[in-house]
């Protein structure tokens, strides 16, 4: 018996719980799950990222290759294309629908399509073919200082590093700009990091569940991990590199949120209406990362 | 007495092609690199001096693989000299976070300290007792030994 997942029509950090729980429920069977995009008119590089962490879940979940229909309207099928999705997704799903050879990351919104992140040399890539496009669009089109566009590098950097450091398997990150009509009515640049590995709370357990007690758990774990610092390293320099995205973010009001598995925390910017710390939600393996940098002007910071 | 390092040759020499200081085993390696040469038996240990001119990114997991580790193990003084913003912006917390400080050279040859502040003021006092620095007629500091 196949079991069904459905895709979000809108599918980003906001849709995601909803994804997960369907996820949840199908992944409790141990059958091979159908993942269905059919309807999707819209994914965010969260969802992107997020459904190939399904899909990698799914595989190690059991037994078959989980299916994947592909989206029928033609302009997403082309973005989810050009965003580099399907080129991911050939290796995990077994894809249904037609799908259109496109080259990735062609567009100019497409800052970096969808891209394995599974060792260090893969970060130094990143890296690397990020800062050319990342320096002209965050100057021109979000109005940041020529400079902040190292500590943007910085931040993609660290955000990529945990899948390698913690994760325990490989993970993707994609990034891209767009202008977000229905939070902010402005551009925004959006790094999306998600993968299917153990999660913060058993990752930080040896060296934290002591600590909290009875409060330990998925939230615990992550409040550890971005409020505190706390690393599962006992090397006093660890754990800086979500200190040092987020403080990146408060100088240009940007926001970042984790959600690993029951729980996401984030840093609430002034234009967003999130919750700080929600526990609770649907299990989803591994850890999924969403950085958001606002077109700087007035309500940003 | 200053024991020379180029940051962009050492990175070269490291993981070949690219040009920037990212991700905790790129660190390590620059790092074990710079170690060997700090140890040969013609170099003079106590200051390093780490030029990072050519270097693009750098981020706090190189920062505190490189620079505050041979800080903390193996010289007294670095010396950084081609520094950016965008590279201050990754030293400067790791240093904090560890209650360290080095000293940054300026276009202009005067010398400054980042890092923790009390750690900065007595590296700069150390430098001048040592007579490896003195002050200038502006009221800045100066290297004197080049």
């Amino acid at each position: 018996m196949t079991r069904l997942v459905e895709v979000p029509g809108q599918f980003d950090d906001r849709t995601f719980d909803a994804f997960a729980a369907a996820f949840a429920a199908a992944a409790a069977g141990g059958e091979r799950m159908l993942f269905d995009a059919h309807a999707a008119e819209w994914a965010s590089p969260y969802g992107l990222v997020g459904l190939l962490a399904a899909g990698q879940a799914a595989r190690k979940n059991g037994s078959e290759r989980p299916l994947l229909t592909a989206p029928t309207n033609p302009d997403v099928l082309s973005y989810w294309a050009r965003a580099g999705f399907f080129q991911e997704a050939g290796e995990l799903f077994e894809v249904h629908g037609k799908v259109p050879k496109i080259k990735p990351a062609t567009a100019s919104d497409v800052l970096l399509p969808v891209t394995p992140v599974r060792a260090a040399e893969d970060v130094h890539q990143v890296v690397s073919n990020i800062q050319q496009r990342a320096s002209a669009i965050l100057a021109s089109e979000l109005l940041l200082d020529p400079k902040a566009t190292m500590g943007f590098a910085m931040a993609l950097s660290e955000s990529c590093q945990n899948i390698v450091e913690h994760a325990g398997t490989g993970g993707w990150v994609a990034v891209q700009s767009y202008h977000w009509r229905r939070k902010l009515a402005r551009r925004v640049v959006v790094i999306a990091v998600a993968d299917a590995g153990v999660g913060f709370r058993h990752s930080l357990e040896p060296t934290q569940a002591k600590r909290f007690g009875d409060r330990w758990g998925d939230g615990a774990a992550l409040e550890a991990a971005l409020i505190n610092g706390v690393s599962r390293f006992r090397d006093p320099g660890r754990g800086q590199g979500l200190a040092g995205i987020t403080r990146y973010l408060a100088r240009w009001g940007g926001k970042i949120s984790i959600r690993s598995g029951t729980a996401r925390i984030s840093v609430v910017p002034k234009w967003d209406d999130d919750v700080p710390l929600k526990e609770g939600l649907a299990p989803f393996p591994g850890a999924q990362v969403l950085l958001i940098i606002p077109e700087q002007g007035s309500g940003t910071t | 007495m200053i024991c020379d390092i180029k940051m962009q040759a050492v990175l070269r020499e490291s993981v070949g092609e690219y040009g920037d200081l990212v991700t905790r085993p790129t660190g390590r390696a620059v790092r074990e690199r710079i170690e060997r040469t700090i140890a040969a038996p013609e170099a003079d240990p106590l200051i390093a001096r780490m030029d990072f001119a050519g270097v693009g990114c750098l981020d706090y997991s190189c920062a505190d693989e490189i620079v505050a580790k041979l800080l903390r193990d193996r010289v007294r003084f670095l010396l950084l000299v081609g520094l950016t913003d965008g590279h201050r912006e990754a030293i400067e917390p790791v240093l904090q976070g560890h209650r360290l400080a080095v000293v940054i050279q300026r276009d202009d040859g005067t010398l400054d300290a980042i890092g923790e502040a009390a750690a900065g003021v007595a590296l700069l006092r150390e430098l001048v007792e040592r007579r490896m620095a003195r002050p200038t007629e502006g009221g800045a500091i100066a290297l004197v030994a080049a």
